[in-house]
């Protein structure tokens, strides 16, 4: 009794067939939907970091801006007055600069307010004049360093952190920095809800495109789904060939996998012929060879009669072998487990019209088998044959669907019995044994019994043997089904 | 019993001719598919050994013409092609019997034995009939359970008669089951082995029926 496991499942083989990486063996959808993806994070996220930083440009440039314009107010403060200066200008020596006073922005007069300006000397680094805002602590400023004007951020009183604008002026031989300083709590936080808002807009934005990405992936790919589901279709045995109403892309892909199925059969077809002729051509001569030293006396005749009937079983053993060979690479091919039945109990009820037996039948409709009908009609009708050929009276022929066959696939099962005289537990084992070579098989059991195991095992089924109720031989031949 | 055997090999053809005629049999041949199928068509034989790979007309094609004109002898076909197909496609067209290529003549012996036996009607290998006794498979006659030699023109008209016990068998029947195509016939010689037949038998077994031929055995209604 051989294991379930003995039979060569498809994708063992498609498995075994060629190491492919990971990556290699993920899905196609999954790897355009992850470039797609990725390409798209990256560029949106390089996109925000520009956005955000041309903001953060502009933004202090408009703050700069502000801030130049109340230094020039601050320097137009600090030049001493026209109308109140009788001196003529020739002859002053040093130009005389004046506290800037008068409002120039209410902030700069409340303490602490985070608007700040200080006038300091150009040569000394004195603070000359100062905002009340400041109320005595200190604007600590960078270095102007050759500059004549500069923009950077530094600490304010209280540590808050401030901008600060400063500018260099000349009157005269003297010269004086005019800083402006604002806070830059309100900018930061206008800085990073803007942030915020185009992080959020992006990150919509991505969400979009890779939804956008993995719609097309599946429509785009449909048709690969399509010509898969035909292929499958084909090797169920449902359909002849691929549907070929394909995209330009892939329609080539099927008309030359048709083209594939179709040479295949035809290559089967034409072995099968060939094996046909050559056991046509072999057999004729065979049988008159043997005859003619039957009719014959003596030791030649003898041993022309042994080698003669060596050499048909061998030829019979290798022509059936070879056609199995044959069958196995032909995909899509199925037939109706039913009508192969009823014909050949038809056909062996007339040949063993003579030996009145009774042939009963259980064969239910709508089975298909997985496989060629030449096969099913070898397999069921060397096994009836063989009931029949033994039988005292009755044989039974029992097919029923395998549905908890619990091994992922499809199965039927077809019982033939018979009321002769069966065989013994070590013939039965002898008989099904597989690659058995002829000249081992055991006498009265014929080839029979030996071909039905190693073409069911081709197709992934089994043979067992058994004694029956009836008395004689139970054989169930375990087949795929669709 | 006449038969007739369509084997396109002319060494086979012939070893099944002279089996077939030592078993008692009147045989005639044909080499092509047209010439069995005219013969078949044209003369009444009681069996036909059938090869299905045929020059001219391949053997399923004659069987299947043959069914189709109502022709109804058993027919044997012999098959290099042994796949049930090849024989379930064989039996479908109308054949009776098949016998696999390469075969022993014992095998072809047998089948045409039960063959010619079913057609009519006998479920056993022996004939009785009153103290006659016919073996089919040893091709023995025995009158009262002594053995009786006959030559095998003899034997084939006891058998024709035993074969059609109680029924009427005109003359030109006879001659059509008794005579290979090709011998001289002439249905004086049929009054001669019935009377030689007579002679070993008995003279009461073969009754003669004025102006329509012979019986062996009590009537029966057809």
């Amino acid at each position: 009794m051989r294991n379930k496991a003995d039979a060569p499942p498809q994708e063992e083989i498609l498995a075994a067939a060629k190491p492919v990486s990971r990556w290699r063996k993920r899905s196609l959808s999954r790897r355009l939907v992850v470039v797609a993806a990725v390409w798209s994070v990256l560029a949106l996220a390089v996109a925000g970091f520009i956005l955000v930083s041309l903001y953060r440009t502009a933004s202090e440039r408009a703050f700069d801006a502000q801030l130049e314009v109340y230094a020039k107010t601050i320097l137009s403060e600090m030049l001493p007055d026209a109308a109140s200066t009788d001196v003529p200008r020739a002859q002053q020596t040093q130009p005389a600069i004046q506290a800037p006073k008068g409002v120039i922005e209410p902030r700069f007069s409340l303490p602490l307010s985070g608007w700040y300006w200080t006038v300091r000397s150009g040569e000394t680094g004195r603070v000359l004049f100062a905002s009340e805002s400041l109320v005595g602590d200190p604007l600590s400023v960078g270095d102007m360093a050759g500059e004549d004007t500069q923009s950077a951020f530094g600490v304010g009183p209280g540590g808050e952190e401030v901008r600060i604008r400063q500018e260099k002026v000349r009157f005269g031989n003297a010269s004086y920095i005019i800083a402006v300083a604002a806070r830059t709590a309100g900018f930061r936080a206008d800085l990073a809800q803007f942030t915020r808002m185009a992080s959020l807009t992006l990150a919509v934005i991505g969400a979009g495109l890779v939804g956008a990405v993995f719609l097309q992936v599946r429509v785009g790919l449909k048709p690969l789904v399509r010509l898969q589901a035909s292929l499958a279709a084909v090797r169920r045995g449902d359909e002849d060939a691929i549907d070929e109403d394909l995209p330009v892309e892939i329609a080539p892909l099927a008309v030359e996998l048709n083209a594939l199925i179709h040479s295949n059969r035809e290559i089967v077809e034409r072995a099968r012929t060939h094996v046909g002729n050559l056991a046509h051509g072999l057999k004729t001569p065979l049988s008159v060879i043997s005859n003619e030293a039957r009719a014959a006396q003596g030791p030649l005749a003898d041993k022309v009669s042994e080698q003669a009937a060596i050499m048909s079983t061998q030829i019979q053993h290798h022509l059936e072998r070879a056609r199995m060979a044959a069958q196995r690479r032909v995909i899509g091919v199925s037939c109706d487990v039913e009508p192969v039945l009823s014909r050949l109990c038809r056909a062996m009820g007339k040949i063993y019209q003579g030996r009145g037996i009774e042939l009963e039948q259980v064969v239910p409709a709508g089975l298909r088998f997985r496989g060629e009908q030449q096969d099913l009609e070898e397999l069921s009708g060397n096994l009836i044959d063989n009931a029949c050929k033994w039988a005292k009276g009755r044989v039974s022929v029992t097919l029923r669907p395998l549905t908890s066959s619990g091994v992922g696939r499809e199965l039927f099962e077809l019982v033939v019995e018979d009321d002769g005289p069966g065989l013994s537990e070590e013939e039965r084992r002898e008989a099904v044994k597989r690659g058995k070579r002829l000249d081992e098989t055991v006498p009265g059991t014929g080839l029979g019994l030996s071909i039905v195991a190693d073409l069911a095992a081709l197709y992934g089924g089994r043979l067992d043997l058994d004694r029956s109720k009836m008395g004689g031989l139970k054989a169930s031949l375990v087949l795929p089904a669709i | 019993m006449r038969l007739l055997v369509v084997e396109d090999d002319a060494d086979l053809n012939r070893q099944l001719v002279t089996a077939l005629g030592e078993a008692g049999y009147a045989v005639d041949k044909a080499f092509d598919g047209e010439e069995g199928h005219f013969m078949g068509d044209t003369e009444p034989y009681d069996a036909v050994i059938l090869d299905l790979g045929l020059p001219k007309l391949d053997g399923l094609s004659v069987l299947e013409n043959w069914r189709r004109d109502g022709k109804t002898m058993p027919v044997l076909i012999l098959t290099a092609r042994d796949r049930w197909s090849d024989k379930v496609a064989g039996i479908d067209a109308g054949a009776d019997d098949y016998v696999a290529k390469p075969f022993h003549m014992e095998e072809v012996l047998a089948r045409v034995r039960a063959l010619v036996r079913r057609a009519a009607g006998h479920a056993s290998n022996e004939i009785i009939c009153g103290p006659v006794r016919l073996d089919l498979r040893a091709g023995r006659v025995t009158v009262d359970g002594a053995p009786v030699k006959l030559t095998s023109h003899e034997y084939r008209l006891l058998s024709y008669l035993l074969h059609h016990r109680g029924k009427v068998i005109s003359r030109t029947e006879l001659t059509e089951h008794l005579y290979e195509q090709d011998f001289d016939r002439d249905s004086n010689t049929v009054e001669v082995f019935v009377g030689r037949l007579r002679k070993k038998i008995g003279s009461d077994m073969i009754e003669t029926v004025r102006g329509l031929g012979y019986r062996l055995g009590d009537p029966v209604e057809e």
